[in-house]
């Protein structure tokens, strides 16, 4: 095989052997906002006195969250950011451990 | 999968060759074979695409995940003003943990050991289904191979 045929195979492989870290990123961050925004808006469909009061802890760490519709979509945007960058540790450690053979 | 591959068009899996020990060997598959028997494999690059997940990577990448996030969330807990209500609560799971600088190291470490086991396990289970998924697919092509037998008796 010429070194170029072997370069190309090489790359090929590689790059199918390896996570792609951008798209885990997306991935978890999906997961994690969809999570959190159907839980929040579940409880307020749900109603009641207090509604989601331990759901609404989650408020001490992300400033502005909270059992509503609007806290809904902040929280979503919350956990997007944390789960995109969740997810690129995940491709980058998988990818710098990951065995090649 | 099938017919739409132009290097493969009937769509073969590799011959037991190919898979060694629980991984595809796509190292020279198609090093000095003849064409005939390069037409019953799948093309190496193909192959690649059903190469398991590295369970030992894999494990350690969930685990180094679970452990940054525990970690970040108790120092974020320590840095701002008031009682930290709730997250304390991971001490009946995480023996030693609690909303401190030592606190978070220990649960970090557990975060790590729990992150690490679950993502072993996610791992090992995705090659399993992925396995048994090709298994079948094989088994199903070679029995649609033999339905004709009792034809030619």
């Amino acid at each position: 095989m010429i070194p170029q045929e072997e370069n190309a195979k090489e790359a090929y492989r590689s790059t199918l052997l390896r996570l792609n870290a951008r798209a885990w990123g997306i991935a978890v961050g999906l997961v994690f906002g969809t999570g959190l925004m159907v839980a929040t808006i579940l409880l307020v469909m749900k109603g009641g006195e207090q509604v989601g009061q331990h759901l609404a802890l989650l408020g001490q760490l992300l400033p502005g969250y909270r059992v509503s519709i609007a806290g809904a979509f902040i929280g979503f945007a919350y956990l997007f950011v944390i789960g995109y960058a969740i997810g690129r540790v995940i491709g980058s450690v998988y990818n710098s451990l990951a065995r090649g053979d | 999968m099938k017919a739409d591959n132009p290097d493969q068009p009937d769509g073969r899996l590799p011959d037991g060759d190919a898979l060694v020990g629980g991984k595809f060997d796509t190292g020279d598959l198609d090093a000095g074979v003849p064409d005939e028997a390069l037409n019953d494999r799948l093309p190496d690059s193909a192959a690649l695409l059903f190469a398991p997940l590295d369970k030992r990577a894999f494990g350690t990448a969930i685990g180094a995940a679970s452990a940054l996030l525990l970690g970040a969330t108790t120092a974020a807990m320590l840095l701002r003003p008031g009682p930290s209500a709730g997250l304390g609560l991971l001490a009946n799971y995480f023996t030693g943990y609690s909303v401190s600088g030592t606190g978070a190291l220990i649960g970090a470490a557990w975060a790590f050991a729990v992150g690490f086991v679950a993502g072993w396990l996610i791992a090992f289970t995705r090659n399993l289904t992925l396995a048994v998924s090709l298994f079948l697919i094989r088994s199903r092509m070679e029995l649609d191979e033999a339905s004709d037998f009792l034809d030619h008796i």
